[in-house]
């Protein structure tokens, strides 16, 4: 328990030795002595506040019971909320106690599936490892993940002392990393899709920017090298940095002829040094790639650890080369990724990335990617209410019941055309439950009208009614209290009100009502299949996350 | 119903270069003119047309050209000048209805211009030529619609040519998107029964009434009995499923289209044209209700 309560450099190194004893031996040493992270803050909490954090703890985890037990909810947030009402710091408490340090990742995309890459390497690598849950990466999710693991007496179980990986949100990363100072913080991009919550993207730039200024010198940042705003960061840091990038000429987007994702219109940016325009020598993904600026000169970083070669080896799988000049010189290796996309390249790079930062070598990093399970897409299998729900990419034959999500946002593709290449007419009598939702839920509802599937055979969720039909809606529900005056049954009312004027069918709207629908048309024992689009996974994930009903990865790895 | 009075109805339709120019997902057209001619009895042959193919006007009742890219259009071009050309002018000349969607649009007007290399010669059907001004004039991209004929047709656009319409008449008026080439507000290009457009989407689909006039084009042509959806006299009859042009003219049997104009106008919407939503949903809406 001393020892818990005053840990040492010395300690500390020594726990990450008995780590990692069985892989890497000889590279231990140096990697041990440049990670020391936030050891260097740590003091021993006196009686005081962990009198103090003791209380929080045991506030925090009454509360999340409680509301567990009433059905508040998952109770996830309320333990973090209710222990930092007692002891404001209690994340810094706890933090301190973590041994083997922490990894803070953030970023717009790919949070999730990068923070879960990295937790499979570290697995591999022998380590025990903590995540905070997805969608719980706001301050409170954070310290709920922390106070979830600590004991009455304000100290972190041992079980609990596992190298934490936080997923956090990009608007917090300031006040996290200077709570928990992390041993690697990683930033993953910056896309303008942030504009909606936090009003424009230079407003996110900077809360990073002072989150680079708010890091310990011995944190390691790892950069996204082909983001211009995120690789920028690393201009601002005085310690160590590490870029990962792309270098493969073959996924270059502007030489591709007649993929719709050429025509995107690029999320340029200005160069921070002189304001003049980025040109792009090569891009490979909305405004990822190789910049320079046509005026002072500013381009890309070199990157550390790139990857050379990428290639869709199967419809949901990449098989990229990667090299690396952290580790010592070897050949590129080659890791398949069990993911499909661009975008998942460049998560699984941000994860070797961060474990090499870590000092942690090839062969972790080759298993844990390769051996991934996805936190969605394709095999994915959460259980609702009695049904087993699967995410896929793409249909398969097999399918009963099937939810499609159709969104056209830019990282799925403006044009919807496509869909008119794709076979449905297979999946015409082999289905018993089809809904069509998403923001292009109409124009795949016809899709499947024209390949033969009836209107009373699917249900269609559009995000939000037509405004076309307001009138008639107005028109309805004067129909309804004028039939509530004349006595008509409840029942009939409730029908006409949710029926859309002139068409057949219900008025359901959104994603929450699509997968309702979905689940509810499902049989109890069947497994309802969701088809999205890229941003359509987004939203339903982020949905069930919302109802608790993800599968959490650091419950699997350490319950 | 008109089929009790009539033998079964056939129509052929020639799909040319299916292989060639079959990018954007222009198939849809043909699964939609298919399906509202079968739900009326009508059977729809779809025939394809590839490189080397000749092309009979007689064994035809209407002519499909999908978009591709621009090496593709090269070959194309060719067989269209050496092969297909003089079937083509003669089917055309001799009103039969033809639908040339991008790519195909680009080829049947006088030529085009590429961003480099020697220009691509057309067969001059409408008196249009397109340019592409080079890289550094951004495309023409995203979700567009267009006054016709009293009404809206909407569709996605994604081209780099600008094509500039001589004397040709325009498809259309854009009301939201770039159209032939940004500058004038047209897009596409009618000659007697052959319709350019740009607009993809598919663009029938969301279409119907578009999908119908197409149909009834043909059916006219072929059978005289029938009437065209949009000879009428009124412009309220913008779903073109109506005629009263007769007793002895027959017309499209209605279908449900709520979903094909629920679909229109939320494009409608999505692209602000608020006044022209409510205006086709009143105008459809109210035909379904009774």
């Amino acid at each position: 328990m001393r020892k818990q309560r005053a840990p040492r450099v010395g300690s500390r190194i020594n726990n990450l030795r008995t780590g990692w004893q069985k892989r890497n031996i000889h590279r231990k040493q140096k990697a041990a002595e440049r990670l020391p992270g936030n050891s260097l803050r740590n003091s021993p909490p006196n009686r005081r506040t962990t009198l103090r954090a003791g209380l929080a703890v045991f506030g925090g985890r009454a509360a999340g019971a409680l509301s567990r037990r009433l059905h508040l909810g998952g109770g996830t947030s309320i333990t973090g909320l209710v222990a930092q009402k007692v002891y404001p710091d209690i994340v810094g408490h706890l933090a301190t106690q973590l041994e083997f340090g922490s990894v803070v990742v953030t970023g717009t995309n790919g949070k999730t599936t990068t923070s879960a890459f990295i937790s499979a390497i570290l697995s591999d690598a022998g380590l025990r490892v903590w995540r905070n849950r997805e969608g719980s990466n706001l301050m409170g999710g954070i310290a709920s993940s922390l106070v979830m693991r600590a004991l009455p007496n304000g100290l972190l179980r041992r079980a609990g002392q596992a190298m934490t990986i936080f997923e956090v949100d990009e608007a917090v990363v300031p006040q996290v990393v200077e709570t928990v100072s992390p041993r690697v913080a990683v930033f993953t991009n910056l896309f303008r899709d942030q504009l909606d919550r936090y009003g424009e993207v230079d407003s996110v730039a900077a809360l990073w920017q002072q989150a680079v200024s708010n890091l310990s010198i011995d944190t390691i940042l790892v950069l996204n090298a082909d983001d211009p705003a995120t690789a920028n960061l690393g201009e601002l840091f005085a310690g160590r940095v590490l870029y990962f990038g792309i270098d493969d000429p073959a996924l270059d987007l502007t030489k591709q002829q007649g993929t719709s994702e050429r025509h995107q219109v690029s999320d340029t940016r200005t160069c921070p040094r002189c304001g003049g325009d980025y040109t792009y020598d090569m891009r490979f993904f909305s405004h990822m790639g190789h910049y320079r600026c046509t005026s002072c000169g500013h381009e890309r970083p070199q990157p550390d650890v790139r990857v050379v070669k990428a290639k869709t080896d199967d419809f949901d799988r990449l098989r990229i080369g990667i090299s690396s000049s952290v580790l010592p010189a070897t050949q590129p290796r080659e890791i398949v990724i069990p993911l499909p996309g661009i975008y998942n390249v460049y998560n699984a790079l941000a994860a070797a990335t961060a474990a090499q930062a870590l000092g942690i070598g090839w062969e972790p990093i080759v298993t844990g990617i390769e051996q991934f399970k996805p936190i969605f897409g394709r095999g994915e299998r959460i259980q609702v209410e009695g049904r087993t729900l699967r995410l896929l990419f793409s249909e398969e034959g097999t399918a009963r019941h099937v939810l499609f999500v159709l969104n056209n946002n830019i990282a799925d593709g403006r044009d919807v055309s496509w869909i008119w290449d794709v076979d449905f007419e297979r999946t015409v009598g082999q289905t018993a439950t089809l809904v069509a939702a998403g923001s292009r839920a109409l124009d795949l509802a016809l899709r499947l009208k024209y390949a033969g599937v009836s209107q009373e055979e699917m249900i269609i969720v559009p995000p939000a009614p037509l405004r076309a039909t307001k009138r008639d809606r107005i028109l309805n529900n004067h129909n309804k209290r004028a039939m509530k005056n004349s006595n008509t049954s409840d029942t009939v009312v409730t029908e006409t009100i949710k029926r859309i004027p002139g068409t057949k069918r219900a008025g359901r709207y959104g994603i929450a009502e699509a997968l309702d629908a979905a689940v509810n048309l499902t049989p109890v024992g069947e497994t309802l299949f969701v088809v999205p689009t890229y941003t359509g996974l987004l939203e339903i994930h982020g949905e069930l996350e919302r109802r608790g009903l993800t599968p959490h990865y650091w419950e699997d790895r350490d319950s | 119903m008109t089929q009790n009075m009539t033998p079964p109805l056939t129509l052929t339709l020639g799909h040319l270069y299916p292989d060639q120019l079959n990018l954007y997902g222009d198939r849809g057209n043909i699964l939609v003119l298919r399906r509202r001619c079968q739900q009326r009895g009508i059977e729809l042959r779809v025939v394809g047309l590839g490189i080397g193919d000749a092309l009979a006007p007689d064994e035809y009742d209407m002519l499909f050209i999908g978009g591709g890219q621009d090496k593709e259009e090269i070959p194309v071009a060719q067989d269209l000048h050496d092969i297909k050309g003089i079937g083509l002018w003669a089917a055309i000349e001799d009103d039969m209805p033809v639908l040339a969607v991008c790519g195909g649009y680009q080829l049947l007007a006088q030529y085009y211009r590429p961003a480099s290399g020697s220009d691509i010669r057309g067969l001059g059907v409408f008196d249009a030529w397109t340019i592409h001004k080079g890289a550094r004039v951004p495309r023409c991209i995203g979700d567009i619609a267009i006054s016709w004929n009293g009404s809206t047709l909407v569709g996605f656009e994604n081209h780099g040519g600008r094509t500039y319409l001589g004397t040709a008449r325009p498809l259309g008026k854009v009301l939201k998107g770039h159209g032939n080439n940004s500058e004038d507000t047209t897009e596409g290009a009618i000659y007697r029964n052959t319709y350019g457009t740009y607009m993809h989407g598919s663009l029938l689909p969301k279409n119907p009434h578009f999908a119908d006039h197409l149909i009834g084009l043909a059916l006219r042509r072929k059978y005289d009995i029938w009437a065209t959806p949009d000879t009428g006299t009124t412009g309220e009859r913008t779903n073109g499923t109506t005629s009263t042009d007769g007793d002895t003219l027959a017309s499209l049997t209605p279908l449900d289209d709520t979903l094909e104009w629920e679909a229109h106008t939320s494009l409608l919407e999505k692209l602000g044209l608020h006044n022209q939503a409510v205006a086709t949903w009143q105008a459809h809406n109210a035909v379904k209700v009774s």
